[in-house]
């Protein structure tokens, strides 16, 4: 589809959205090598629990809550409570069933290994 | 032209998806923000409340740990300064790198003087808390009515 005309079909296909919270979108990085694709995200205060990874149908969507208690009056607040939604296309050598996740001091890591069949194979040359 | 906050919503939606089909042309050229359109530093996010006999700050610092961190007060002045690492693995290809790192400092004049020997501060889900208890004089009293 032309660039140009999505942007114009984003209002048309809008749906109103209910929101309880903002939702922000992760800073994350990204790295690969030949066994697996590494993914770091910030969220800072966001507890394991609140935290959702899905992978489905080549999307990988994570999303984590942050319900942080506030007591007092807020002099200023520059953050709040917020959701965190992001979601990726992920290749399809992904081997689904071994994907591990940990969160620790606010960044959750996703460890995405590749399926056997999909890791570069050194070919053997044999000598007649 | 803009009757509703929707509209305005909507019109921001649009220069996300913009700001996103740059970002995809571009690459990982520059720093594509994770917050769009929005005011935006270097420095960690803050929160200031004050309860009662307490001030308490919050600070985002994902992935920061107590060693990369350093707070000084005096009367009251704060000052939060810290540095990030980088916390990418050895032998894997780079595909993003949104996540800053760096060094930062960011310092306040708060409201009134806090004791400075009682302030707590614990590092917790990559959230710092800091409470800090107001000096004698500054407490809240009650005043008894003869």
């Amino acid at each position: 589809m032309d660039r140009t005309q999505e942007i114009v079909k984003q209002d048309e296909k809008n749906v109103e959205k209910t929101h309880e919270l903002y939702e922000a979108t992760p800073a994350v990085d990204i790295y690969e090598n030949d066994n697996e694709i590494l993914l770091h995200a910030d969220m800072p205060g966001v507890v394991k629990e609140n935290i959702s990874v899905d992978i489905d149908n080549g999307t990988l969507s994570i999303s984590g809550v942050r319900k942080l208690e506030t007591e007092g009056a807020a002099t200023y607040e520059e953050f709040s409570d917020v959701e965190y939604v992001r979601s990726f296309s992920v290749p399809q050598t992904i081997d689904v069933e071994k994907v591990e996740a940990e969160l620790k001091d606010g960044v959750l890591r996703l460890h995405l290994p590749k399926s056997e069949a999909a890791k570069p194979r050194q070919i053997e040359i044999k000598t007649a | 032209m803009f009757t509703r906050i929707s509209d305005i919503d909507r019109l921001f939606g649009t220069m996300n998806l913009l700001q996103r089909k740059l970002d995809n042309l571009y690459g990982n050229y520059g720093r594509p923000s994770g917050y769009r359109w929005e005011l935006k530093s270097a420095t960690p996010r803050i929160n200031l409340y004050e309860h009662g006999d307490n001030f308490e700050i919050r600070a985002e610092v994902p992935g920061l740990k107590k060693d990369n961190l350093n707070v000084k007060i005096q009367g009251n002045y704060l000052e939060i300064s810290g540095e990030r690492g980088s916390d990418a693995p050895e032998g894997y290809k780079t595909h993003k790198t949104e996540r800053g790192v760096g060094s930062f400092s960011r310092s306040f004049t708060l409201p009134a003087d806090v004791d400075s020997t009682k302030v707590e501060a614990t590092l917790k889900d990559g959230v710092l808390y800091l409470t800090l208890p107001k000096h004698e004089a500054a407490k809240p009293k009650k005043i008894s009515i003869n």
